[in-house]
């Protein structure tokens, strides 16, 4: 074999530090002006790098019981929940790796997680039902169960909660118990996104398609031709961008003037593989992709979707997450080997 | 050719009160040195340590399309695509199903889901049969009938409820509507576990080696005895037996080699085809006739045949000799006249069953495009009555034999070993629901070179 040693990051990404976990890396998040990274694994552990050097400041391996299966940094930056297989949520201190409250859910696994806007409430899910917690981790609401495990979580505004699951997405207002809207389509959602201003709700299917409504007029709009299932689905900061995987091409719809209806989308070719995460950088049009082939891609967007890489970078592993730095200067990569790498982001 | 290794899959299916559970612990609590996982669906009836218990709900989703063919199970997209991020990655996957699943959407997980298709291969599916009350089951649910259908292993549980002759027969019946799967008798669920793991079903090689005739066509008689007789009368002798009645043709200037064995049987069968004419006992008999010999009377029967110069017989019998302990005798000095050869042919049955299967077995090379073109327009049309299709295909200009296998209408396959110095042939079995054996045979010969 010639020596095919990683030939490092090329283009706006600069070599910045890595580090390991105990297992899978699943997912990860930085706490306020980028000080901590945090991340947790397939074996149950969380983890927290300094953002400067990649020092561990502490971890705890195997805390949920079978697997971690969510991680998520409240809007301050000073907390994260996580959510496993053990149907528990733990609310941890991203500075100390205190845990501040363990919220049982019951048997079964806690999967999703999402905090509101406004920082006060928390939501999670456990099967087919979905709970919401204040900050002190009392329990305010539980929906009722859904037809199908809950396969996505998004707050659409203050209180009103988005659910998706098999065939539906529902809006509810949590503090008054309302159902406020139901979109309906006949398909396995398996992933949801909503635009910043929550006017857009974006799925993508099991049957290849993303599927996409605007909540005002109720209009729908399927987008069909992917080659693969379109798990990771992302929107920019403006909600003009709404980036897809799906296949080893980035698909980027742009809702700028009459689209995305009846336009051609960006397609964004660099992976070989199947892209496996999607994610926009806070302010700009900057994309960051990574797939199975272990290749992380950053991309300058146009508002029309299309693009082109400005930097890249190898690692070994299939690319399991992507978190940019708050300030965009910097992005950090999960891989399927428990490796975490950062890399410091030109402009 | 995939250089990463795939986790085999196994489903388990069966009605409630099969056995399932039971096969499971013994599965489980063996010394297999596997690292399991088990996804099962009704809650909290296995307990067992060493393997790892997933309970999920049964999700069947349908796609938007409303093709049946493309549903599939999203609890087992979500709990494997997880379960094989673990650095500690399971050996193998037990797939436990409800007692009235559809095993199609399970089965269809593994080859409609890209991701699930990277990691996991579906190794068999196995269905238990609660042999005491799958009759009445059949009767009565489409669901018994599929879980039989797409069946690589059928365990005829509780046959201790059963007598002989009606597990004889519910294995016939199970065998009309299934000819792929490998049977196997068990009173609680006591089978070694080697026939349920591991099974490399989708491998027609070992189903051929298991039942090498499986894929020979069927005839309406079951046996053949060929006697060299010189000149003189001859005394055909049967005991009690199975039947009142047997059909049987005798053929003059019978070769006792394979090839005039074929020959004659492919004779005879427009022999049998004919009415036949009853023959009393102590009657003589016709030469290439089809006689139906009568043998409602008690005791030993005799029929007579002359022969007037040396000739060698082929007796076409509906039943094996051995049934009716049957016994050629000369009548001159009672010598009973040993068989020169003899032949036991796959017996035809009375297909009662909506669900059946079937094979195609032919010389000749593929034109790949042709293939394509066929299989996906008879797919289309008939993919959701094809349950389950798998075979070999000997490709034009292809030094290796290609493999495939499908359920409904998803279709996988891939270039297997070299044909070396195997014969080049194409073998392909059907299983499904009113498929029209001459229709799609004859379809398939149209994809010849």
């Amino acid at each position: 074999m010639p020596d095919l040693s990683n030939p490092g990051p090329i283009g706006s990404l600069r070599s910045g530090w890595s580090a390991e976990v105990g297992d899978y890396a699943i997912d990860s998040a930085w706490s306020a002006n980028g000080e901590v990274l945090v991340v947790g694994d397939a074996a149950g552990g969380v983890y927290a790098f300094e953002g400067r050097s990649g020092a561990e400041r502490w971890g705890h391996a195997e805390v949920h019981e079978r697997g971690l299966l969510a991680l998520e940094m409240h809007p301050d930056g000073a907390l994260f929940a996580t959510a496993g297989q053990d149907g528990c949520v733990r609310i941890w201190g991203a500075a100390d790796g205190e845990v501040r409250n363990v919220l049982d859910l019951g048997k079964g696994w806690a999967e999703k997680l999402a905090w509101s806007t406004d920082g006060r409430l928390l939501a999670a899910s456990l099967s087919r039902a979905v709970y919401v917690f204040d900050l002190d981790g009392q329990q305010i609401w539980r929906s009722e169960d859904q037809p199908s495990t809950v396969s996505a979580l998004a707050w659409a505004g203050p209180g009103e909660l988005a659910i998706a699951c098999y065939g539906r997405v529902s809006f509810i207002d949590v503090t008054s118990n309302t159902l406020l809207q139901r979109l309906e389509w006949k398909g396995s959602l398996v992933s949801m996104v909503l635009s910043p201003d929550g006017s857009i709700v974006a799925c993508g299917s099991q049957d290849n398609s993303v599927h996409f409504w605007r909540r005002e007029s109720g209009e729908d709009s399927a987008m069909h031709g992917y080659p693969g299932k379109p798990s990771a689905l992302a929107f920019d900061g403006t909600g003009t961008l709404l980036a897809t995987n799906g296949g080893p091409h980035a698909t980027v719809w742009s809702f700028h003037g009459e689209g995305p209806e009846g336009t051609r989308p960006g397609v964004l070719k660099l992976h070989v593989e199947p892209i496996t995460t999607v994610s926009f950088a806070r302010r700009g049009r900057r994309l960051a992709s990574g797939g199975r082939d272990g290749v992380v891609a950053v991309w300058d967007l146009q508002m029309d979707g299309d693009g082109e890489v400005v930097g890249a970078a190898v690692v070994e592993e299939v690319i399991a997450g992507l978190a940019w730095r708050p300030d965009g200067r910097g992005l950090a990569a999960l891989d399927g080997g428990g490796g975490v790498t950062v890399w410091r982001v030109g402009s | 050719m995939n250089a990463k290794q795939k986790v085999p899959v196994t489903i388990l299916t069966g009605f409630l009160g099969s056995g399932k559970t039971t096969l499971l612990n013994r599965i489980l609590s063996e010394e297999h040195g596997k690292r399991i996982a088990v996804i099962e669906n009704e809650y909290g009836e296995v307990g067992i340590d060493q393997a790892l218990v997933i309970n999920a709900d049964e999700e069947i989703f349908e796609m938007s399309n409303g093709c049946i063919c493309c549903t599939v199970r999203g609890d087992l997209i979500r709990v494997l695509g997880n379960l094989m991020k673990r650095r500690d990655k399971f050996d193998y996957v037990l797939v436990e199903t409800t007692g009235l699943a559809d095993p199609g959407p399970v089965a269809q997980t593994f080859f409609m889901d890209d991701e699930i298709r990277e990691e996991f291969m579906l190794d068999g599916i196995v269905t238990l049969v609660d042999s005491a009350h799958v009759e009445q089951q059949l009767g009565r649910s489409d669901e018994s009938t599929e879980q039989i259908a797409f069946a690589d292993v059928l365990v005829l549980n509780k046959t201790d409820l059963v007598e002989d002759d009606g597990l004889d027969n519910l294995e016939a019946r199970l065998r009309d509507m299934n000819r792929m799967a490998r049977v196997v008798r068990s009173e609680k669920a006591d089978v070694p576990v080697d026939t349920v793991l591991n099974l490399s079903a989708f491998d027609l090689d070992q189903v051929l080696e298991r039942r090498p005739t499986f894929l020979e066509p069927e005839y309406p008689f079951e046996w053949t005895g060929v006697y060299p007789l010189q000149a003189g009368r001859y005394e055909l002798t049967l005991e009690e037996g199975p039947d009142p009645e047997m059909s049987l043709v005798v053929k003059a200037g019978q070769g006792g080699d394979d090839a005039a064995l074929r020959e004659g049987a492919e004779w005879c069968v427009r022999r049998y085809a004919e009415a036949a004419d009853d023959v009393a006992p102590g009657a003589s008999l016709e030469f290439e006739r089809h006689v139906s010999l009568q043998l409602q009377a008690p005791g030993s029967k005799s029929f007579f045949l002359d022969v007037q110069e040396a000739v060698q017989v082929g007796l076409y019998a509906q039943h094996t000799a051995e049934e009716f302990d049957m016994k050629l005798i000369r009548v001159d000095d009672g010598a009973v006249v040993p068989a020169e050869a003899e032949r036991v042919w796959v017996a035809q049955h009375e297909h009662d069953d909506e669900v059946g299967s079937f094979a195609i077995e032919c010389e000749g090379d593929v034109d790949p495009e042709r293939l394509n073109v066929w299989l996906s327009e008879l797919l289309r049309i008939r993919g959701i009555d094809i349950f389950r299709m798998k075979g070999f295909l000997s490709v034009a200009d292809d030094p290796n034999r290609f493999v495939f296998q499908g359920v409904h209408m998803l279709f996988d396959g891939q270039p297997d070993r070299p044909w070396g110095d195997m014969p080049r042939l194409n073998q392909l079995v059907f299983i499904g629901r009113n498929l029209d054996q001459d229709s799609i045979t004859a379809g398939f010969k149209t994809c010849l070179i």
